[in-house]
């Protein structure tokens, strides 16, 4: 019924470059074996299948929060993936997903520069992704003070299957920035406008946005090719691809 | 949808008993014809399979349950952001970056968001 989202060569990047050491010592077929049970049984303890416990009201999909910021000061591309975006953690069923939630300040207690990301498991919170690079994203500005409010009924929204998309969402971030915060929900199709249009009008039922909101959709290519006001968050995604890419 | 036997993996329900919404504004009326209505999801499934669906206010409940309120056993340890068990006396967190705590000022979920100018 899930989806598979992730192709196992996204599973596999992660890991890589853990374990070139060992590689010289297991030279037979059984050292090989070994070795790839370990490869296994380490990428489990990053990635233990989430399921929902015993009593606890399952979601339609598993998703993971993430947290990233950036650090004030310093030039983006000097950054590395991992100072910079977090996993938090995965979850199944309602319940974990409160376990996390409580847990975690609300946006708009964050300082700086910062952004919580709530995506499927499976899909990183990156234009490049397999699931993204053909989407888009719906982006709400808002005044300070109604991003915590506004990102708690986005996320519930999502997780309660409340869009009426099929399998098009892919994620929401909300980021906190000086003069204002924004959030975002990002979809799969970009093209797709009949899809578009039902997030747009279900955001405004669960945001209770008033009728005269802007509301901006934007592909994820245009957000590559075109620095907008989420630059700085662009360059760093982009900046942090690269460098994953290089990873030998 | 239809009377037949198609939508195998839905099982099927006594029909929701009446229940009225009241609505102040036109605004809350869902678009279109969506398969949802005003106040929440009346079904909980959907034809062509099942799909699990949760309105806000049942979400909202679940809070409250027990296993809801303790912190995932790998929480990491994020300053300013996460707070896992123990780690409450070692960090000192100015008020303002307190987690979300159940106690949550009654209020707090109640204010106005239709303030926005944007």
């Amino acid at each position: 019924m899930r989806p598979k989202l992730r192709s196992p060569d996204c599973l596999k990047d992660d890991d890589s470059g853990d374990h070139d050491q060992n590689e010289e010592n297991s030279t037979q077929k059984d050292g090989e074996k070994e070795k790839s049970e370990r490869d296994k049984s380490q990428s489990s303890n990053k990635r233990k299948a989430v399921v929902p416990g015993p009593a606890e009201h399952p979601l339609q999909y598993n998703y993971t929060f993430w947290y990233s910021r950036r650090t004030p000061g310093r030039p983006t591309s000097s950054q590395s993936y991992e100072q910079n975006i977090k996993q938090i953690g995965t979850f199944a069923s309602v319940e974990q997903f409160w376990r996390f939630y409580s847990h975690m300040v609300r946006p708009g207690d964050l300082t700086g520069h910062s952004d919580f990301h709530l995506f499927k498991e499976g899909i990183k919170p990156m234009w490049e992704d397999d699931a993204n690079k053909n989407g888009g994203k719906w982006i709400i500005r808002l005044r300070k003070g109604l991003a915590s409010r506004c990102w708690e009924n986005l996320i519930l929204a999502m997780l309660g299957e409340q869009f009426m998309v099929g399998e098009e969402i892919c994620g929401a971030v909300v980021s906190v920035r000086f003069q204002e915060d924004i959030i975002s929900i990002w979809n799969k199709t970009a093209s797709d406008q009949a899809t578009t249009a039902r997030i747009r009008d279900t955001l405004r039922r669960v945001l209770n946005l008033p009728p005269n909101t802007i509301m901006e959709y934007k592909t994820h290519t245009d957000s590559i090719k075109m620095p907008g006001r989420l630059g700085p968050q662009r360059l760093l995604f982009h900046n942090l691809w690269k460098t994953r890419l290089n990873v030998p | 949808m239809s009377a037949g036997g198609s939508c195998g993996q839905t099982p099927s329900r006594a029909i929701p008993a009446t229940r009225r919404v009241v609505l102040s504004d036109g605004a809350q009326l869902p678009p279109g014809d969506y398969s949802t209505t005003p106040g929440g999801t009346l079904f909980s499934t959907t034809p062509g399979g099942t799909r699990i669906i949760y309105d806000r206010k049942f979400l909202m409940e679940c809070r409250n349950s027990p296993v809801a309120k303790t912190p995932p056993r790998d929480l990491p340890t994020i300053p300013g952001v996460t707070s896992p068990p123990g780690d409450e006396p070692a960090t000192e967190m100015n008020p303002n970056h307190l987690p979300n705590s159940h106690e949550d000022k009654p209020g707090s979920h109640e204010e106005s968001q239709f303030e926005m100018d944007i």
